[in-house]
This record gives structure tokens, C-alpha cells and sequence, in this order.
């Protein structure tokens, strides 16, 4: 009958964002773009030694190639150099800062990490722009220059699926210091979608200089700044809470004006649920004049959800963070063994003003070192995330390295104290941090092992916790990683560790509870709810009255489970998800008719609310009301594109009005979902028979009993088509096994009957 | 034809270098710089004024842009003790209709100078934007006493401090309201370099 279902998660993995993200920002006065291509003359070859450069044949192609897709009317850089003009006003500027490799931007040491998009200018190309500019500029005969390439203003990959505007327009002021601010994007839609690419168009692109989006699952930012959110928060970096579910953060959504879209491997879209909201962390240097930032996020979705789970590990030093005044070189140093097989994606290094020397490196089992990335002078404003060019093999057991070195000294011209002062982590510009972020995509998984990423989870944590034995949120999260591992013995006895500390932590003994129920023992589970329930604060106990009242409900307590529900309606705030759980309950009591309306008031509340439409399938399916089921479960395989469940009793639906076809293709789905659920292949099997594709039907039971041997019902089914296709010897030894698992099963002892007698 | 002794000749040299460095508003015509009506200015000064202050900017250089409203408050600051803050647009690109309207888009009131023939640029020896001047008013002579950065943010290009730690520009207005020694600069202007006038955009 009605199955249960998990109407929130039943484990709280991972509560707060360990996460520090970054913000990141930005280049200060000239943005000459990078990209670095073959710019357009093969650098070696068409200028003699002698050969004066002109702008036409020599200049052009490099500024086309590396600068100008920011130094267009318009665009990130403060200037354009589309045009001969152009280039000879800012000649002498170019110059300069490309021989001292401010432009383009570009800070990785090469020959240490081999990244893709490299933005380095060949020697060659410096040497012409500085013959040219001895020269006197010449233009060269217009007639053989490259055409300019085009920009325009509208979205670099056509019109998004979905357009996010800021709240309100933010006005930065003309002068001051730098300014770092957090503006919430709420998503507004109400199922999920996966994201192939983002792009933004920040409004005044020539004041912001860089940006990171960084996803809250739970809206906690929001939150946290009820009163503010709307106008952007100042601050440059942020801690979210992480929420309930193990859904680490995957990907760099780090946007410079060079890369306006960022666009993911195939395979690896990230993604976004109702009530999440993007925050945009953006670094914004005034200008001279005040500004309107009004920013838009473009998304791009796709259909296809992910086939590779990528996970950002952070290397970090901040607990070593102490650097005296005038310390001119000053180390902090971290490495991390790796629990598995990994790739490295992406790096992404951070510190604020007195960082200088960073290097990341790993040393692999056999000794060998692979440098990761070495920038030798540190600019937070033009700081990037950097992209291998290809994957780097990382083999379990893998050691990973950082070691930064700061300049705490008056000599150190970024230094924001004047004279400088002791200096310690922290989240203000003016104090210092220590971060390495890898992104890594495991590789070489068990596919019968938990998912990789808890793995990792579980070895960062175990990391940090040598450092910070009693850091709450490493223990609250390893706690969470082992819970998803199935070893909840073990989480219980990390949240043990943080209840040492706080006691009445409300989060941590609901995740302790959770625990506890996973581990077999529901009724300490329960203790333990029961507690938060009668002395927690109000958020608190709703949080905990839910799982409680879900707890009860899937151990048939139903009496307690329907009168917390109902506490929960009366004194929580209303939501669809405790109707469908209330709804859920009177299922159970047999009470089809109050559940009905208590499913209906839960989609009235929120029409895509997953259990519920499922749930009130089920009545309708029952009762012989195909249509409006059909519709409802196509709504919930929409939402949840995702669930087995959701595929196979749409099956259910099609084939209960007839639609064979549709059963199937439904059914097939299911099966890649969940290729070791026998039941599936056992539907797929009567669906077939009933279309008259026996041998294939005959295929799919068999796949069936391969999974779950035990099961007199299949053995029965399989005879029987064994039988409709003359295999009688196989279909005899199907209903004989079928009586020795269940010797009174009737209809297998019927069908044996008539059988003819074997020969 | 008397040979000049060489001391006199050095001599000689120092007063023209030293005149170089003076110029009188008693000059009939020595500027063509006009205002934004496109007025000639002959009159850096009025009654009272005892500093000259010229700032040598660049309607399209960043850094000369991100300086306006500094120099906009320091001019609110100074301008009732006597000190005349100018903006100058030596620019041959920086055409009277483009300064007025950048004038509008920076919210800038100091008076705005634009130097076509670039005789200030010269008078003061300026050579990149934004680069400050700064000249003493003796009886109704100028006399430049402080040329250079405005403070030390930016130390290079890419080499930024997150706030200027030495503000040169005022403390050399400042040791000259006081009577004292201006200190000269220790760090190169970093901006734009000035575009001879002879290269028309």
C-alpha cells in the first residue's frame, strides 16, 4: 500500500558549509584580456629581425587574440583597442604593463601546473609590442589588417532559460576603498533544474572585477539578513549552513570579466531546487563616479542530470594564521593524504593582501611530485580559478601540499596596515586566509561502496579535526559523512564528541537521533527527538517534531506520528510537507478519504510537492481513477526526474488504463535508475507478457530472480511464461522451486498440475 | 666677440632653468587654456589666492577617473584658505564637448582647464595623468614648488595599496600655507602618459 516516503531527509548530513567560499576579486586599472591563442602572427616567424612591426600585421592580431574581448566599448576593460587609434592613445600603457605581466592577467608560474586558457603573453609578443612602440607606432597598411572582432552587448550564448535579477539596483559610491558585498538571487521556480551554464552581466562590468556565485541550499544568508538582504550584505567571505542533505559544493562558479559564461563539462551540471538562492560575492572597485550595479544571472538548463559528481576539497591554514608585524616571510603549510583514486579538475588558490608565495603540489605513493600551482607574487585582484588542461591523475594515497608565504612587512605595498600589525585569519579584507580549493572527480569507485564523496568528506574531516580537535563543525560533518557511509555507530559517537562540548546542541542531537534511528535504535532515536521537542528553541523543535513524527510514522506508530503532525500544523508554521506526512499517516490508519484531503491541502500549499503527488496517485490509482493519477505522477517524475518510484507507479498508472507502451518506457526508466530493484524488473516483465513479448518478459523475470532468489511469486510468474512459450522442463522446475520456498503457493501448485506429465 | 667666462655661463644656464620654473600672470597672453565655456583663462589666481594647484588629467584613464572625488573634497577642504585647485585636460583626444560631459558624469565643480597647445603641461613639466602641480602665488608670480603623485596608492601598475599611506599633495599645500620646506616626491606618478599634442587622434 501506501510506501512511505522520506519527506525530508532522514539523515542530516552535513549542517554547515565548511565552506568558507571565497569571494574573490579583482584587477585593478587596466583589464587587458587574455586568452591566450597563437596570437594571430605565428610569433616567430613574420617579423625579421630587422622588419619594423606595424599595427596592421603585427599589433592587431596580438591585442584581437588577448585583449580586447575585455577592452571594447562596453566591456570589463576601462578602454577599447578595436581600433588603430585606440591602440596608439593607449601604446605606451600597453607596453608597460605587458612587459611587467600585469596584463594580461595571468599569475601561475608556467611550467607548474599545466592549465587551460593560459592568458601568458609569449616573449615574442612582448618583444613586438615594444619594437613597434620605438618605432613610433605605425599603423602598416590597413588593407592587410585582421578584421576587429565584434561584441555586442546582449548574452554571449543566446537567450538564458532562465534570467535572475538582483533585488535592487546597488549604487557604489564614486571613491573610497574597495568595496566587497553579497547579493541574494532568489530562485524562483518550483522544481529543480540541472545548470550546463551560468553567465553574468554584472551592470557596470568595468567596476566589478570579479565574482563567485556560491549556491545556499537552505537560504541561510537570507536568513541571516532578513532585514538587509534585498540592498547586498558587505563582507567578503561567507559561511552558509549546508543543510540536511550531503550535497557538497562541486563546482567553481568564479566569474571574471574575461569568461562571462561559464559553461561545465558535459556530464557535470550543477544544479538548483526550489528555495535555493545563488549569492553573488562580488569585489567592486569604484571608479571615480557612482555606480548602478544591477546584475542579472543568466541560466542555461539541461535535461540530462549528471554522470559525474565532482567535489571541492579545501587545503587550508587559517588556524596557523598568526603573522607578527614587519614579518617578512612569514609560512603556513597543509597537506592532506587522499583516501581514494581522484583526478584534479580545477585550483583554485586564495589569501587576501599579504599573501606572496603560494605552491600546491601533491607527492604521489611512488614518489613522484606533481606540481598543482606556484604563483610567485600573489594579487588578490587578480586572483582565478585556474583549469587543468587535462585531468590530474591522483592515485589513492596521494599526498597534497600547500605552502603559502606572507609578507607582514611595510615593504609588502598591499599591505592594508600602515605600519603593519599582527595579522590573524579572518573574513575582513584586512585579515588573512590560507585556502586551497582542488576540485576532484573520483574515480575508480566501487560501485558497491558508498559514494565516493563521503570518502573524501571523511578524510578532509579526520584532517582538520588533528589540527582543531574540538571544531564543531568538522565533528558535526564527519559525523554526517560516516551516518552516509551507514556507519552510524560511529557518527553517533562524533556527535557524542560535540554534545561533550554543547549539550543541548539542537542540530547536532537531531542529527544524533537520525543516527541513532539508522543504526537500529529508533527508540533512543526517539529519547533523544523528544528532548530537542520539549527544550529547544521554537525552530528548533519544529525541526525535531518533524522528525520525530516521520520516525513514528515509519516504525507504524501512528497514534504519536498523526498527533505530532498535528502539533506541528498547530503550532509550526504550515507547510505541504507535513500535510502530505500527516496524509501519509491516516493512509496507514486506512483512513483514505481524510488522507485525500490532507494530500490536497499539501499541493494547494505547494502544487509540486513530490510526496504528496505521489501519495495521492496511490489513492487515486486504487480507485480506479487513471487520469488524474497519470497527471500527477507525470508532475512528480518531472520534479524528481531522478526517482524510481515516481517512474514505476506512473507504469503502474499507464498500464492500469491500458497504455502498454508507455508502461514500458516508464519501467526501462526505472530499471537505470535502480538496475539491482528486482520489483522493477518484475513489473517490466508482466508489462511485456501482457504486449506478448514473451522471450523478453521471460528475460527481465529472469534478471528479477538473478537479484532476489527467494521470491515464490517470480519463480511462479517466470513458469508461467516458460510454459506460454513451450520451455515446459524450465517452467516445471520454476513451479517446482516456487513450492519448496512457499509449499502451499496455490497457483504454482495449479500450474504444475497442468503441466503435461514430463516425459 | 668676448668669450664669457665659464662660471658665467653656468650662471646663465641656472636663471633661464630658474625662470622656467616662473610664470608671471602678468603675461599679456602666455595661455591659450580655455574653460569649459571655451573661454580663454588668462587668470589662474584671484585676490587672496596662495596656492596654485593644477591637476593634469585624462577623461578616458582610469586611475586619473578614480582621483576625481579625492581631489573634489581635498579643493572643499582647502578652497577657503587661499588654495585655487584647476583640472587640466592636456589631451588632443579631450575636446572641449568631452570633458563637459565627463565633467557631468563625475559630479566634478572645480574649475576645468583644457590645454590644447599643452602650455601647462610644459609650464609645469607634467607627464602622465593624473600628475598633481603645485605653485606657490608670489606677488602674482607662480612659482612650482611641488610636482608629482597625488599620494602613493598606486605604486605601479598592478601594484596598488588598498589605501594611501603618504599624501604628498597635501602635505605639500600644507607646508606651504605653514611657511614651511615642501617636501618633493618620493614615488613616479603612476596613470597614463600624456599624448603629445601632435598626435591628433
Amino acid at each position: 500500500m501506501t510506501t512511505l516516503h522520506r519527506m525530508r531527509p532522514f539523515l542530516p548530513i552535513r549542517h554547515m558549509a565548511v565552506v568558507i567560499l571565497p569571494m574573490m576579486l579583482a584587477a585593478s586599472a587596466f583589464h587587458l584580456r587574455p586568452v591566450r591563442a597563437a596570437s594571430g602572427s605565428d610569433n616567430f616567424s613574420p617579423v625579421s629581425a630587422s622588419a619594423t612591426p606595424t599595427w596592421s600585421h603585427d599589433i592587431a592580431p596580438i591585442l584581437y587574440s588577448n585583449c580586447t574581448t575585455c577592452h571594447h566599448t562596453g566591456g570589463a576593460g576601462p578602454f577599447s583597442l578595436l581600433t588603430y587609434a585606440a591602440a596608439r592613445r593607449w601604446g605606451a600603457q600597453a607596453v608597460t604593463v605587458t612587459q611587467s605581466r600585469y596584463m594580461p592577467p595571468w599569475l601561475p608560474e608556467p611550467g607548474y601546473g599545466d592549465f587551460a586558457d593560459v592568458r601568458r603573453l609569449p616573449d615574442a609578443d612582448l618583444a613586438l609590442l615594444r619594437k613597434w612602440f620605438r618605432a613610433g607606432m605605425p599603423q602598416g597598411d590597413l588593407a592587410t589588417a585582421p578584421q576587429a572582432p565584434k561584441y555586442d552587448s546582449v548574452w554571449q550564448m543566446g537567450k538564458p532559460d532562465l534570467i535572475l535579477k538582483q533585488a535592487q539596483p546597488f549604487t557604489l559610491a564614486a571613491g573610497g576603498t574597495d568595496v566587497f558585498r553579497n547579493f541574494v538571487f532568489t530562485y524562483p521556480l518550483k522544481q529543480s533544474h540541472f545548470i550546463r551554464a551560468m553567465e553574468i552581466r554584472p551592470g557596470a562590468p568595468q567596476v566589478v572585477h570579479h565574482a563567485n556565485v556560491l549556491i545556499d541550499r537552505t537560504a541561510s544568508f537570507r536568513l541571516q539578513h532578513p532585514t538587509d538582504w534585498q540592498t547586498g550584505v558587505p563582507g567578503m567571505e561567507i559561511l552558509l549552513d549546508a543543510g540536511n542533505t550531503f550535497d557538497p559544493d562541486s563546482h567553481f562558479l568564479f566569474w571574471k570579466p574575461d569568461t562571462p559564461a561559464l559553461v561545465e563539462p558535459d556530464g557535470m551540471p550543477w544544479r538548483l531546487d526550489p528555495g535555493n538562492d545563488l549569492i553573488l560575492n562580488i569585489h567592486l572597485k569604484p571608479s571615480g563616479k557612482s555606480e548602478i550595479i544591477d546584475s542579472e544571472i543568466g541560466l542555461y538548463f539541461t535535461d540530462k542530470p549528471p554522470t559525474k559528481q565532482p567535489m571541492l576539497l579545501q587545503l587550508d591554514r587559517d588556524d596557523g594564521l598568526d603573522i607578527p608585524a614587519g614579518d617578512k616571510a612569514f609560512v603556513v603549510e597543509d597537506s592532506m593524504t587522499l583516501p581514494i583514486d581522484v583526478e584534479a579538475l580545477g585550483v583554485y588558490p586564495h589569501a587576501h593582501y599579504l599573501g606572496k608565495d603560494m605552491q600546491a603540489w601533491a607527492v604521489l605513493p611512488n614518489g613522484e611530485k606533481k606540481w598543482l600551482v606556484w604563483i610567485r607574487d600573489w594579487d588578490i585582484d587578480r586572483q582565478a580559478v585556474y583549469r587543468y588542461r587535462e585531468p590530474v591523475q591522483l592515485p589513492k594515497g596521494s599526498v597534497l601540499h600547500m605552502r603559502y608565504v606572507y609578507d607582514n612587512s611595510a615593504a609588502n605595498a598591499r599591505n592594508p596596515h600602515d605600519p603593519p600589525i599582527r595579522v590573524r585569519a579572518g573574513n575582513r579584507s584586512e585579515d588573512e586566509m590560507a585556502h586551497l580549493w582542488l576540485q576532484v572527480l573520483p574515480t575508480h569507485a566501487d560501485p558497491k561502496g558508498p559514494d565516493p564523496r563521503l570518502l573524501l568528506e571523511e578524510a578532509w574531516m579526520r584532517h582538520r579535526l588533528t589540527r582543531t580537535p574540538n571544531d564543531r563543525i568538522s565533528l558535526y560533518n564527519l559525523g554526517a559523512a560516516l551516518a552516509g557511509e551507514g556507519k552510524y555507530a560511529e557518527a553517533a559517537s562524533e556527535y557524542g564528541e560535540i554534545l561533550k562540548i554543547s549539550p543541548h546542541d539542537s542540530a547536532t542531537l537531531i542529527a544524533l537521533g537520525a543516527a541513532l534511528d539508522g543504526s537500529g535504535d529508533w527508540q533512543k532515536a526517539r529519547r533523544v527527538y523528544t528532548q530537542v521537542v520539549e527544550s529547544a528553541k521554537a525552530s528548533q523543535i519544529c525541526d525535531a517534531r518533524f522528525d520525530l513524527a516521520t520516525l513514528d510514522l515509519r516504525h507504524e506508530q501512528l497514534n504519536s506520528a498523526e498527533g505530532e503532525f498535528r502539533t506541528q500544523l498547530a503550532s509550526c508554521a504550515e507547510d505541504a510537507e507535513t500535510h502530505a506526512g500527516l496524509a501519509a499517516t491516516l493512509m496507514e490508519e486506512g483512513q483514505s478519504d481524510r488522507a485525500k484531503a490532507e494530500f490536497n491541502r499539501s499541493l494547494e500549499l505547494n502544487s509540486e510537492n513530490f510526496q504528496a503527488l505521489l501519495g495521492l496517485s496511490g489513492i487515486e490509482l486504487d480507485a480506479g481513477d487513471n487520469s488524474p493519477a497519470i497527471e500527477h505522477l507525470a508532475s512528480a517524475a518531472r520534479i524528481r526526474p531522478s526517482s524510481e518510484e515516481a517512474h514505476t507507479q506512473l507504469a503502474r498508472a499507464y498500464a492500469q488504463s491500458g497504455n502498454l507502451d508507455g508502461a514500458q518506457t516508464e519501467l526501462r526508466r526505472a530499471a537505470q535508475l535502480q538496475p539491482g530493484n528486482p520489483t522493477v524488473h518484475s513489473a517490466l516483465a508482466q508489462v511485456l507478457a501482457q504486449a506478448s513479448k514473451l522471450e523478453d518478459a521471460i528475460a527481465e523475470q529472469r534478471l528479477a530472480l538473478k537479484l532476489l532468489d527467494d521470491d515464490a511469486d517470480g519463480w511462479n510468474n517466470l513458469g508461467v511464461l516458460e510454459a506460454r512459450t513451450g520451455k515446459l522442463e524450465s517452467a516445471r522446475a520454476d513451479f517446482e522451486r516456487a513450492l519448496k520456498l512457499q509449499p502451499e503457493h496455490a497457483a504454482a501448485r495449479a500450474n504444475l498440475a497442468r503441466l503435461p506429465a514430463a516425459r | 666677440m668676448s668669450l664669457i667666462p665659464r662660471s658665467a655661463l653656468w650662471c646663465y644656464t641656472a636663471l633661464m632653468l630658474l625662470f622656467a620654473l616662473f610664470v608671471s600672470t602678468a603675461q599679456a597672453a602666455p595661455l591659450h587654456a580655455t574653460d569649459l565655456q571655451g573661454h580663454p583663462v588668462e587668470q589662474l589666481t584671484v585676490a587672496g589666492t596662495k596656492v596654485v594647484v593644477l591637476i593634469f588629467a585624462a577623461t578616458d584613464c582610469p586611475i586619473s577617473n578614480r582621483y576625481i572625488p579625492q581631489i573634489e573634497a581635498l579643493r572643499r577642504k582647502l578652497s577657503s584658505q587661499g588654495v585655487a585647485f584647476w583640472w587640466v585636460f592636456p589631451n588632443p583626444g579631450d575636446t572641449l564637448p568631452i570633458v563637459r560631459k565627463h565633467g557631468q558624469d563625475f559630479s566634478i565643480s572645480t574649475p576645468t582647464l583644457i590645454d590644447s597647445q599643452q602650455e601647462l603641461v610644459h609650464l609645469a613639466n607634467a607627464s602622465v595623468t593624473p600628475e598633481a602641480a603645485v605653485f606657490a602665488v608670489d606677488h602674482g608670480s607662480l612659482h612650482e614648488v611641488y610636482r608629482g603623485r597625488i599620494d602613493d596608492r598606486y605604486i605601479a601598475f598592478g601594484q596598488e595599496r588598498p589605501q594611501a599611506t603618504h599624501h604628498d599633495l597635501e602635505q605639500a599645500i600644507q607646508a606651504i600655507l605653514a611657511g614651511r620646506t615642501v617636501a618633493q616626491s618620493f614615488g613616479e606618478p603612476v596613470g597614463c602618459s600624456i599624448i603629445p599634442a601632435a598626435l591628433k587622434p
